[in-house]
Protein backbone atom coordinates (compact mmCIF):
# COMPACT_ATOMS: atom_id res chain seq x y z
CA UNK A 1 0.00 0.00 0.00
CA UNK A 2 1.15 3.46 -0.64
CA UNK A 3 2.20 5.24 2.52
CA UNK A 4 0.88 8.46 1.08
CA UNK A 5 -2.04 9.99 2.87
CA UNK A 6 -3.38 12.28 0.20
CA UNK A 7 -6.19 13.62 2.28
CA UNK A 8 -6.84 16.91 0.63
CA UNK A 9 -9.43 19.54 0.24
CA UNK A 10 -10.32 17.91 -3.04
CA UNK A 11 -12.18 15.16 -1.26
CA UNK A 12 -14.34 17.71 0.44
CA UNK A 13 -15.14 19.57 -2.72
CA UNK A 14 -18.22 17.55 -3.38
CA UNK A 15 -20.68 18.85 -0.85
CA UNK A 16 -22.45 15.54 -0.27
CA UNK A 17 -19.32 13.73 0.86
CA UNK A 18 -18.94 13.11 4.58
CA UNK A 19 -16.02 15.06 5.87
CA UNK A 20 -14.34 11.98 7.29
CA UNK A 21 -13.14 10.67 3.95
CA UNK A 22 -10.37 8.29 4.93
CA UNK A 23 -7.71 7.66 2.34
CA UNK A 24 -5.39 4.75 2.72
CA UNK A 25 -4.52 4.42 -0.94
CA UNK A 26 -4.70 6.28 -4.20
CA UNK A 27 -8.38 5.40 -4.60
CA UNK A 28 -10.65 7.31 -2.28
CA UNK A 29 -14.20 6.09 -2.00
CA UNK A 30 -16.79 7.95 0.01
CA UNK A 31 -20.14 6.39 0.78
CA UNK A 32 -23.20 8.43 1.53
CA UNK A 33 -26.91 7.80 1.93
CA UNK A 34 -29.22 10.48 0.59
CA UNK A 35 -32.97 10.98 0.75
CA UNK A 36 -35.31 12.98 -1.39
CA UNK A 37 -36.34 16.31 0.02
CA UNK A 38 -39.32 17.88 -1.69
CA UNK A 39 -39.83 21.59 -1.57
CA UNK A 40 -42.41 23.77 -3.23
CA UNK A 41 -41.03 26.38 -5.53
CA UNK A 42 -42.54 29.81 -6.01
CA UNK A 43 -43.94 28.82 -9.38
CA UNK A 44 -45.98 26.02 -7.81
CA UNK A 45 -43.82 23.14 -8.97
CA UNK A 46 -42.26 20.67 -6.59
CA UNK A 47 -38.50 20.50 -6.49
CA UNK A 48 -36.87 17.30 -5.42
CA UNK A 49 -33.39 17.52 -4.03
CA UNK A 50 -31.22 14.81 -2.52
CA UNK A 51 -30.03 15.58 0.96
CA UNK A 52 -28.15 13.55 3.57
CA UNK A 53 -30.44 11.12 5.38
CA UNK A 54 -31.53 12.84 8.54
CA UNK A 55 -35.18 12.07 8.83
CA UNK A 56 -35.78 8.60 7.52
CA UNK A 57 -38.58 6.23 8.41
CA UNK A 58 -39.65 2.83 7.05
CA UNK A 59 -40.95 3.09 3.52
CA UNK A 60 -38.69 6.00 2.60
CA UNK A 61 -36.61 5.83 -0.55
CA UNK A 62 -32.90 6.41 -0.20
CA UNK A 63 -30.03 6.75 -2.65
CA UNK A 64 -26.78 5.05 -1.72
CA UNK A 65 -23.91 6.88 -3.39
CA UNK A 66 -20.30 5.81 -3.83
CA UNK A 67 -18.13 8.72 -4.93
CA UNK A 68 -14.62 7.76 -5.96
CA UNK A 69 -11.51 9.66 -6.90
CA UNK A 70 -8.10 8.60 -8.01
CA UNK A 71 -5.80 10.71 -5.91
CA UNK A 72 -2.66 8.92 -7.12
CA UNK A 73 -0.41 9.72 -10.02
CA UNK A 74 -1.07 6.55 -11.98
CA UNK A 75 -4.19 5.10 -13.58
CA UNK A 76 -6.10 2.59 -11.50
CA UNK A 77 -7.34 -0.49 -13.33
CA UNK A 78 -9.64 -3.43 -12.65
CA UNK A 79 -11.71 -1.46 -10.19
CA UNK A 80 -14.57 -3.36 -8.57
CA UNK A 81 -16.86 -1.86 -5.96
CA UNK A 82 -18.81 -4.33 -3.85
CA UNK A 83 -21.42 -2.68 -1.69
CA UNK A 84 -23.22 -5.08 0.64
CA UNK A 85 -26.79 -3.82 0.98
CA UNK A 86 -27.12 -2.73 4.62
CA UNK A 87 -29.60 -4.65 6.74
CA UNK A 88 -32.90 -2.82 6.65
CA UNK A 89 -32.53 -1.62 3.07
CA UNK A 90 -34.06 -3.26 0.01
CA UNK A 91 -32.38 -2.68 -3.33
CA UNK A 92 -34.62 -1.10 -5.95
CA UNK A 93 -32.73 0.15 -9.02
CA UNK A 94 -29.65 1.99 -10.24
CA UNK A 95 -29.96 5.69 -9.51
CA UNK A 96 -30.66 7.86 -12.55
CA UNK A 97 -27.38 8.70 -14.24
CA UNK A 98 -25.48 5.86 -12.62
CA UNK A 99 -24.20 2.77 -14.39
CA UNK A 100 -26.34 -0.28 -13.71
CA UNK A 101 -24.68 -2.60 -11.21
CA UNK A 102 -24.54 -6.33 -11.10
CA UNK A 103 -26.36 -7.68 -8.09
CA UNK A 104 -26.17 -10.84 -6.05
CA UNK A 105 -28.34 -12.53 -3.50
CA UNK A 106 -25.52 -14.61 -2.02
CA UNK A 107 -22.36 -12.58 -2.60
CA UNK A 108 -20.98 -15.22 -5.00
CA UNK A 109 -22.94 -15.16 -8.24
CA UNK A 110 -23.56 -11.75 -9.74
CA UNK A 111 -25.88 -10.78 -12.59
CA UNK A 112 -27.99 -7.84 -13.66
CA UNK A 113 -31.18 -7.85 -11.59
CA UNK A 114 -33.29 -8.94 -14.55
CA UNK A 115 -31.14 -12.05 -14.96
CA UNK A 116 -30.68 -12.94 -11.29
CA UNK A 117 -32.45 -16.02 -9.99
CA UNK A 118 -33.09 -17.19 -6.44
CA UNK A 119 -33.78 -20.91 -6.48
CA UNK A 120 -36.38 -21.48 -9.15
CA UNK A 121 -37.73 -17.94 -9.34
CA UNK A 122 -36.54 -14.62 -10.66
CA UNK A 123 -34.97 -12.46 -7.96
CA UNK A 124 -36.55 -9.22 -6.85
CA UNK A 125 -34.92 -6.18 -5.32
CA UNK A 126 -35.70 -7.56 -1.87
CA UNK A 127 -33.41 -10.54 -2.53
CA UNK A 128 -30.37 -8.44 -3.42
CA UNK A 129 -27.73 -8.49 -0.70
CA UNK A 130 -24.74 -7.25 -2.72
CA UNK A 131 -24.41 -4.56 -5.35
CA UNK A 132 -21.26 -4.61 -7.49
CA UNK A 133 -19.85 -2.36 -10.14
CA UNK A 134 -16.82 -3.33 -12.20
CA UNK A 135 -15.29 -0.53 -14.23
CA UNK A 136 -14.22 -1.71 -17.67
CA UNK A 137 -11.82 1.19 -18.12
CA UNK A 138 -9.05 2.37 -15.79
CA UNK A 139 -9.58 5.50 -13.74
CA UNK A 140 -7.02 8.06 -14.94
CA UNK A 141 -5.00 9.95 -12.36
CA UNK A 142 -7.09 12.70 -10.78
CA UNK A 143 -10.33 11.45 -12.29
CA UNK A 144 -13.42 10.84 -10.21
CA UNK A 145 -16.84 9.39 -10.63
CA UNK A 146 -19.98 8.46 -8.90
CA UNK A 147 -22.07 5.30 -8.69
CA UNK A 148 -25.39 5.09 -6.97
CA UNK A 149 -28.39 2.88 -6.44
CA UNK A 150 -31.78 3.50 -4.90
CA UNK A 151 -33.18 1.45 -2.08
CA UNK A 152 -36.13 1.47 0.27
CA UNK A 153 -35.92 1.37 4.04
CA UNK A 154 -37.89 -1.65 5.18
CA UNK B 1 -16.64 14.94 -16.22
CA UNK B 2 -18.73 11.92 -15.41
CA UNK B 3 -18.93 12.97 -11.79
CA UNK B 4 -20.43 16.34 -12.54
CA UNK B 5 -22.92 14.95 -14.96
CA UNK B 6 -24.01 12.27 -12.55
CA UNK B 7 -24.35 14.72 -9.73
CA UNK B 8 -26.53 16.96 -11.84
CA UNK B 9 -28.85 14.12 -12.69
CA UNK B 10 -28.90 12.85 -9.14
CA UNK B 11 -29.87 16.16 -7.69
CA UNK B 12 -32.50 16.75 -10.33
CA UNK B 13 -33.97 13.52 -9.13
CA UNK B 14 -37.49 13.88 -10.51
CA UNK B 15 -37.32 10.64 -12.46
CA UNK B 16 -36.98 8.75 -9.22
CA UNK B 17 -40.55 9.40 -8.20
CA UNK B 18 -41.59 6.84 -10.79
CA UNK B 19 -40.01 4.10 -8.71
CA UNK B 20 -42.48 2.00 -6.82
CA UNK B 21 -42.13 1.64 -3.10
CA UNK B 22 -43.89 -1.58 -2.19
CA UNK B 23 -42.35 -1.26 1.24
CA UNK B 24 -45.08 1.24 2.04
CA UNK B 25 -47.63 -1.54 2.21
CA UNK B 26 -45.79 -3.70 4.69
CA UNK B 27 -46.83 -4.48 8.21
CA UNK B 28 -45.35 -2.60 11.12
CA UNK B 29 -43.60 -5.66 12.52
CA UNK B 30 -41.65 -6.03 9.28
CA UNK B 31 -40.52 -2.43 9.48
CA UNK B 32 -37.04 -1.60 10.58
CA UNK B 33 -37.27 -0.69 14.25
CA UNK B 34 -36.80 2.92 15.25
CA UNK B 35 -33.31 3.55 16.53
CA UNK B 36 -31.70 0.98 14.24
CA UNK B 37 -28.35 2.27 12.99
CA UNK B 38 -27.86 1.54 9.29
CA UNK B 39 -24.27 1.62 8.08
CA UNK B 40 -23.18 1.44 4.47
CA UNK B 41 -19.61 0.58 3.48
CA UNK B 42 -18.38 -0.64 0.10
CA UNK B 43 -15.37 -2.90 -0.39
CA UNK B 44 -13.22 -1.93 -3.36
CA UNK B 45 -10.59 -3.91 -5.23
CA UNK B 46 -8.36 -2.43 -7.91
CA UNK B 47 -4.93 -2.74 -9.38
CA UNK B 48 -2.17 -0.25 -9.95
CA UNK B 49 0.40 -1.37 -12.50
CA UNK B 50 -0.80 -4.92 -12.10
CA UNK B 51 -0.59 -4.95 -8.29
CA UNK B 52 -3.85 -5.89 -6.61
CA UNK B 53 -5.04 -3.48 -3.94
CA UNK B 54 -8.05 -3.31 -1.71
CA UNK B 55 -9.68 -0.49 0.13
CA UNK B 56 -13.04 0.30 1.56
CA UNK B 57 -15.24 3.30 1.33
CA UNK B 58 -16.12 5.61 4.14
CA UNK B 59 -19.10 4.48 6.14
CA UNK B 60 -22.36 6.31 5.70
CA UNK B 61 -24.57 6.05 8.76
CA UNK B 62 -28.08 6.98 9.56
CA UNK B 63 -30.50 6.23 12.37
CA UNK B 64 -33.97 4.95 11.56
CA UNK B 65 -36.54 7.34 12.94
CA UNK B 66 -39.84 6.62 14.61
CA UNK B 67 -42.69 6.55 12.11
CA UNK B 68 -45.70 7.04 14.35
CA UNK B 69 -48.74 5.43 12.81
CA UNK B 70 -51.75 3.65 14.23
CA UNK B 71 -55.33 2.90 13.42
CA UNK B 72 -58.28 3.60 15.66
CA UNK B 73 -61.71 2.18 14.92
CA UNK B 74 -65.03 1.57 16.59
CA UNK B 75 -65.14 -2.16 17.28
CA UNK B 76 -68.86 -2.73 17.46
CA UNK B 77 -71.84 -2.55 15.13
CA UNK B 78 -74.08 0.45 15.61
CA UNK B 79 -74.82 2.11 18.92
CA UNK B 80 -74.70 0.28 22.21
CA UNK B 81 -78.31 -0.44 23.17
CA UNK B 82 -78.85 0.56 26.76
CA UNK B 83 -81.67 0.76 29.26
CA UNK B 84 -82.42 3.79 31.39
CA UNK B 85 -80.38 3.72 34.57
CA UNK B 86 -77.98 1.09 33.25
CA UNK B 87 -74.57 1.11 34.96
CA UNK B 88 -71.25 0.44 33.21
CA UNK B 89 -72.63 0.70 29.69
CA UNK B 90 -69.82 -0.01 27.24
CA UNK B 91 -68.78 1.10 23.78
CA UNK B 92 -65.83 -0.74 22.27
CA UNK B 93 -62.89 0.53 20.22
CA UNK B 94 -59.72 -0.95 18.80
CA UNK B 95 -56.27 0.62 18.57
CA UNK B 96 -53.62 -1.00 16.34
CA UNK B 97 -50.02 0.17 16.54
CA UNK B 98 -48.40 0.51 13.10
CA UNK B 99 -45.33 2.33 14.42
CA UNK B 100 -41.90 0.78 14.00
CA UNK B 101 -41.53 0.80 17.77
CA UNK B 102 -43.53 -0.15 20.83
CA UNK B 103 -45.36 2.80 22.30
CA UNK B 104 -47.98 3.91 24.77
CA UNK B 105 -51.32 5.43 23.86
CA UNK B 106 -53.17 7.92 26.01
CA UNK B 107 -56.96 7.56 26.10
CA UNK B 108 -59.33 10.46 26.44
CA UNK B 109 -63.09 9.76 26.33
CA UNK B 110 -65.26 12.71 25.39
CA UNK B 111 -68.92 13.60 25.29
CA UNK B 112 -69.95 14.66 21.83
CA UNK B 113 -72.83 16.64 20.51
CA UNK B 114 -72.35 16.20 16.81
CA UNK B 115 -74.95 17.68 14.59
CA UNK B 116 -72.95 17.29 11.40
CA UNK B 117 -74.32 13.88 10.61
CA UNK B 118 -71.23 11.82 11.30
CA UNK B 119 -73.61 9.57 13.22
CA UNK B 120 -77.33 9.18 12.62
CA UNK B 121 -79.72 10.76 15.10
CA UNK B 122 -79.45 13.61 17.56
CA UNK B 123 -77.56 13.53 20.83
CA UNK B 124 -79.82 14.40 23.76
CA UNK B 125 -78.17 13.09 26.90
CA UNK B 126 -74.73 12.58 28.42
CA UNK B 127 -73.21 9.46 29.85
CA UNK B 128 -72.28 9.96 33.49
CA UNK B 129 -68.96 9.00 35.04
CA UNK B 130 -67.36 8.27 31.68
CA UNK B 131 -63.98 6.48 31.69
CA UNK B 132 -61.85 4.73 29.10
CA UNK B 133 -60.33 1.39 30.06
CA UNK B 134 -58.04 -1.05 28.27
CA UNK B 135 -59.15 -4.67 27.88
CA UNK B 136 -56.44 -6.06 30.14
CA UNK B 137 -57.21 -9.74 29.63
CA UNK B 138 -57.88 -9.52 25.92
CA UNK B 139 -61.31 -11.16 26.08
CA UNK B 140 -63.05 -8.33 24.22
CA UNK B 141 -65.53 -7.83 27.05
CA UNK B 142 -65.41 -5.16 29.73
CA UNK B 143 -64.81 -6.73 33.12
CA UNK B 144 -65.49 -4.24 35.89
CA UNK B 145 -62.66 -4.21 38.40
CA UNK B 146 -60.39 -6.20 36.07
CA UNK B 147 -60.02 -3.85 33.12
CA UNK B 148 -58.79 -0.85 35.09
CA UNK B 149 -55.85 0.55 33.10
CA UNK B 150 -56.63 3.95 31.63
CA UNK B 151 -53.82 4.05 29.05
CA UNK B 152 -52.39 1.49 26.63
CA UNK B 153 -48.99 0.41 27.88
CA UNK B 154 -46.22 -0.71 25.51
CA UNK B 155 -48.25 -1.75 22.49
CA UNK B 156 -45.87 -3.70 20.21
CA UNK B 157 -45.69 -3.03 16.46
CA UNK B 158 -48.70 -4.57 14.72
CA UNK B 159 -50.37 -5.41 18.04
CA UNK B 160 -53.89 -4.28 18.84
CA UNK B 161 -55.59 -3.27 22.06
CA UNK B 162 -59.29 -3.12 22.77
CA UNK B 163 -60.49 -0.04 24.60
CA UNK B 164 -63.83 0.43 26.33
CA UNK B 165 -65.63 3.64 27.13
CA UNK B 166 -67.62 2.84 30.25
CA UNK B 167 -70.30 5.02 31.79
CA UNK B 168 -73.72 5.17 33.36
CA UNK B 169 -77.01 5.94 31.66
CA UNK B 170 -79.24 8.47 33.45
CA UNK B 171 -82.78 7.58 34.42
CA UNK B 172 -84.50 10.56 32.82
CA UNK B 173 -87.26 9.30 30.59
CA UNK B 174 -86.38 11.65 27.73
CA UNK B 175 -82.90 10.16 27.27
CA UNK B 176 -82.63 8.72 23.83
CA UNK B 177 -79.17 9.00 22.31
CA UNK B 178 -75.72 9.94 23.61
CA UNK B 179 -72.71 10.37 21.34
CA UNK B 180 -69.25 9.78 22.71
CA UNK B 181 -65.83 9.84 21.11
CA UNK B 182 -62.55 8.20 21.96
CA UNK B 183 -59.54 10.46 21.51
CA UNK B 184 -56.27 8.53 21.34
CA UNK B 185 -52.84 10.17 21.56
CA UNK B 186 -49.61 8.35 20.71
CA UNK B 187 -47.17 8.51 23.61
CA UNK B 188 -43.60 7.64 24.39
CA UNK B 189 -43.01 3.93 24.94
CA UNK B 190 -40.06 2.14 26.41
CA UNK B 191 -40.97 1.97 30.09
CA UNK B 192 -43.36 -0.82 30.96
CA UNK B 193 -45.94 0.15 33.53
CA UNK B 194 -45.24 3.84 33.04
CA UNK B 195 -47.57 6.20 31.25
CA UNK B 196 -45.44 7.86 28.60
CA UNK B 197 -45.62 11.50 27.62
CA UNK B 198 -47.46 12.42 24.45
CA UNK B 199 -45.16 12.32 21.45
CA UNK B 200 -44.19 15.54 19.76
CA UNK B 201 -42.99 15.54 16.16
CA UNK B 202 -39.32 16.45 15.94
CA UNK B 203 -38.60 19.89 14.59
CA UNK B 204 -36.16 19.16 11.80
CA UNK B 205 -34.70 22.59 11.98
CA UNK B 206 -33.08 21.57 15.25
CA UNK B 207 -29.39 20.94 15.00
CA UNK B 208 -27.99 17.44 15.29
CA UNK B 209 -31.13 15.68 14.17
CA UNK B 210 -29.23 13.04 12.20
CA UNK B 211 -28.01 10.68 14.87
CA UNK B 212 -31.12 10.81 17.03
CA UNK B 213 -34.43 9.03 16.68
CA UNK B 214 -36.76 11.67 15.29
CA UNK B 215 -40.51 11.40 15.75
CA UNK B 216 -42.37 11.51 12.45
CA UNK B 217 -46.16 11.39 12.45
CA UNK B 218 -47.61 9.27 9.66
CA UNK B 219 -51.10 8.58 11.03
CA UNK B 220 -54.25 9.07 9.01
CA UNK B 221 -57.18 11.37 9.64
CA UNK B 222 -59.40 8.93 11.53
CA UNK B 223 -62.66 10.85 11.23
CA UNK B 224 -62.43 11.98 7.62
CA UNK B 225 -61.77 15.39 6.17
CA UNK B 226 -65.29 16.67 6.90
CA UNK B 227 -64.81 16.51 10.66
CA UNK B 228 -62.23 18.34 12.67
CA UNK B 229 -61.91 15.93 15.57
CA UNK B 230 -58.72 14.62 14.00
CA UNK B 231 -56.38 15.58 11.21
CA UNK B 232 -53.76 13.51 9.42
CA UNK B 233 -50.22 13.33 10.78
CA UNK B 234 -50.83 14.67 14.25
CA UNK B 235 -50.10 11.53 16.27
CA UNK B 236 -53.71 11.43 17.41
CA UNK B 237 -56.97 9.81 16.42
CA UNK B 238 -60.64 10.22 17.23
CA UNK B 239 -63.61 8.02 16.47
CA UNK B 240 -67.24 8.32 17.44
CA UNK B 241 -69.83 5.96 18.80
CA UNK B 242 -72.86 6.22 21.00
CA UNK B 243 -75.41 4.86 23.42
CA UNK B 244 -79.02 4.49 22.39
CA UNK B 245 -82.00 3.97 24.63
CA UNK B 246 -83.59 2.52 21.56
CA UNK B 247 -85.46 -0.41 23.01
CA UNK B 248 -88.70 0.52 24.60
CA UNK B 249 -90.39 -2.53 23.14
CA UNK B 250 -89.29 -5.89 21.77
CA UNK B 251 -90.55 -8.11 18.98
CA UNK B 252 -92.33 -10.71 21.06
CA UNK B 253 -94.25 -13.49 19.37
CA UNK B 254 -96.22 -16.43 20.72
CA UNK B 255 -96.73 -19.60 18.72
CA UNK B 256 -99.30 -22.09 19.89
CA UNK B 257 -99.27 -25.70 18.79
CA UNK B 258 -101.01 -28.88 19.81
CA UNK B 259 -99.77 -32.43 19.84
CA UNK B 260 -101.70 -35.60 20.64
CA UNK B 261 -99.74 -37.61 23.15
CA UNK B 262 -101.97 -40.69 23.46
CA UNK B 263 -105.48 -41.80 22.51
CA UNK B 264 -105.74 -45.05 24.45
CA UNK B 265 -105.97 -47.07 21.24
CA UNK B 266 -103.02 -46.45 18.97
CA UNK B 267 -99.50 -46.89 20.26
CA UNK B 268 -98.04 -44.89 17.40
CA UNK B 269 -99.58 -41.92 15.65
CA UNK B 270 -102.35 -41.33 18.22
CA UNK B 271 -105.52 -39.81 16.86
CA UNK B 272 -107.80 -37.10 18.22
CA UNK B 273 -110.28 -39.52 19.72
CA UNK B 274 -112.45 -38.76 22.74
CA UNK B 275 -110.33 -39.41 25.81
CA UNK B 276 -107.07 -38.64 24.02
CA UNK B 277 -104.48 -36.49 25.81
CA UNK B 278 -103.35 -33.40 23.95
CA UNK B 279 -100.36 -31.26 24.84
CA UNK B 280 -100.66 -27.57 24.05
CA UNK B 281 -97.44 -25.67 23.62
CA UNK B 282 -97.04 -21.88 23.89
CA UNK B 283 -93.67 -20.84 22.58
CA UNK B 284 -92.75 -17.22 23.37
CA UNK B 285 -89.93 -15.84 21.22
CA UNK B 286 -88.15 -12.51 21.63
CA UNK B 287 -86.75 -11.56 18.23
CA UNK B 288 -85.09 -8.41 19.56
CA UNK B 289 -81.50 -9.42 20.11
CA UNK B 290 -80.46 -6.53 22.27
CA UNK B 291 -83.15 -6.45 24.92
CA UNK B 292 -84.90 -8.89 27.20
CA UNK B 293 -88.62 -8.85 27.87
CA UNK B 294 -89.44 -9.02 31.56
CA UNK B 295 -92.65 -10.18 33.22
CA UNK B 296 -94.25 -11.74 30.16
CA UNK B 297 -97.76 -12.93 31.08
CA UNK B 298 -99.73 -15.38 28.95
CA UNK B 299 -103.38 -16.24 29.32
CA UNK B 300 -105.03 -19.00 27.38
CA UNK B 301 -108.72 -19.95 27.45
CA UNK B 302 -109.21 -23.66 26.95
CA UNK B 303 -111.32 -24.60 23.95
CA UNK B 304 -114.70 -26.27 24.37
CA UNK B 305 -114.84 -30.06 24.56
CA UNK B 306 -111.56 -30.25 26.42
CA UNK B 307 -110.70 -30.80 30.08
CA UNK B 308 -107.56 -29.50 31.73
CA UNK B 309 -105.21 -32.13 33.14
CA UNK B 310 -104.43 -30.86 36.64
CA UNK B 311 -100.76 -30.17 37.43
CA UNK B 312 -99.69 -30.45 33.83
CA UNK B 313 -98.17 -26.99 33.39
CA UNK B 314 -94.46 -27.01 32.65
CA UNK B 315 -92.33 -23.95 31.82
CA UNK B 316 -88.80 -23.98 30.45
CA UNK B 317 -86.46 -23.93 27.49
CA UNK B 318 -88.21 -24.87 24.25
CA UNK B 319 -87.39 -28.26 22.82
CA UNK B 320 -86.99 -29.26 19.21
CA UNK B 321 -89.91 -27.88 17.26
CA UNK B 322 -92.60 -30.54 16.77
CA UNK B 323 -90.84 -33.06 18.99
CA UNK B 324 -90.80 -31.67 22.52
CA UNK B 325 -92.39 -28.50 23.78
CA UNK B 326 -90.23 -28.00 26.85
CA UNK B 327 -86.89 -29.50 27.71
CA UNK B 328 -86.40 -30.12 31.43
CA UNK B 329 -89.02 -27.54 32.30
CA UNK B 330 -90.13 -26.75 35.80
CA UNK B 331 -93.56 -28.03 36.82
CA UNK B 332 -95.91 -25.33 38.07
CA UNK B 333 -98.84 -25.76 40.40
CA UNK B 334 -102.36 -24.87 39.36
CA UNK B 335 -103.36 -22.55 42.20
CA UNK B 336 -103.04 -18.82 42.12
CA UNK B 337 -100.86 -18.79 45.24
CA UNK B 338 -97.28 -18.42 44.03
CA UNK B 339 -95.62 -18.61 47.43
CA UNK B 340 -93.98 -21.91 46.60
CA UNK B 341 -92.64 -20.71 43.26
CA UNK B 342 -88.98 -19.89 43.40
CA UNK B 343 -87.77 -19.93 39.80
CA UNK B 344 -89.52 -16.74 38.75
CA UNK B 345 -91.97 -18.47 36.45
CA UNK B 346 -95.47 -18.88 37.85
CA UNK B 347 -98.69 -20.33 36.49
CA UNK B 348 -102.24 -21.03 37.51
CA UNK B 349 -105.45 -22.50 36.11
CA UNK B 350 -108.80 -20.99 36.86
CA UNK B 351 -111.44 -23.71 36.61
CA UNK B 352 -114.37 -21.30 36.55
CA UNK B 353 -113.21 -19.35 33.52
CA UNK B 354 -111.35 -22.30 32.02
CA UNK B 355 -108.35 -19.96 31.67
CA UNK B 356 -104.74 -20.79 32.16
CA UNK B 357 -102.25 -18.02 33.00
CA UNK B 358 -98.50 -18.19 33.02
CA UNK B 359 -96.02 -15.51 33.93
CA UNK B 360 -92.46 -15.77 32.61
CA UNK B 361 -89.82 -13.92 34.55
CA UNK B 362 -87.70 -12.97 31.55
CA UNK B 363 -87.40 -13.83 27.89
CA UNK B 364 -83.84 -12.89 26.94
CA UNK B 365 -82.84 -10.99 23.81
CA UNK B 366 -83.05 -13.41 20.91
CA UNK B 367 -84.27 -16.09 23.32
CA UNK B 368 -87.43 -18.14 23.73
CA UNK B 369 -89.34 -19.81 26.54
CA UNK B 370 -92.12 -22.38 26.25
CA UNK B 371 -95.16 -23.22 28.36
CA UNK B 372 -96.65 -26.70 28.03
CA UNK B 373 -99.91 -28.01 29.47
CA UNK B 374 -102.24 -30.89 28.75
CA UNK B 375 -105.93 -31.40 28.15
CA UNK B 376 -108.05 -34.41 27.46
CA UNK B 377 -110.67 -34.49 24.75
CA UNK B 378 -114.17 -34.92 26.14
Amino acid sequence: MSPLRPFTALALAAAVLPAAARASGPLEVASSVLVEARSRAADGTTRVALVPARRIVPGDRVTVVLAYRNTGARPIADVAFDNPVPAGLSYRAPAPGSAAPEVSADGRSYAPLAGLRVGMRAATGDDVRHVRWRLDRPIPAGASGRLAFTAVLR
Amino acid sequence: MFARRALAVLTAGTAMSALATPADAQSAAAQTAAGTVVNNTAAVTYSVNGTQQTTSSTTATFVVDRKVNFTLAVDQVGFTQVNLGQQNAVTTYKVTNLTNAAQDFLLDPDQQNISLGILPGTDNFDIAGMKAYVDSNGNGVYDAGVDTKEYIDELAPDASATVFIVGNVPTSASANLAFVSLHVIAAEGGASGTKGAALIATDLNLANADSTVDVVFADDDTDGTLYLGDIARNGQGRVYSGYEVGTRNVALTVAKSAKILSDGVNLVNPKALPGATVEYCLRVSNATLTAAADGVTLTDALPAHTTYVPGSISIGTPGLLGVACVVSGSAEDDDANDAGETDGATASYDTASRTLSARLDRVGGGGATAVAFRVTID
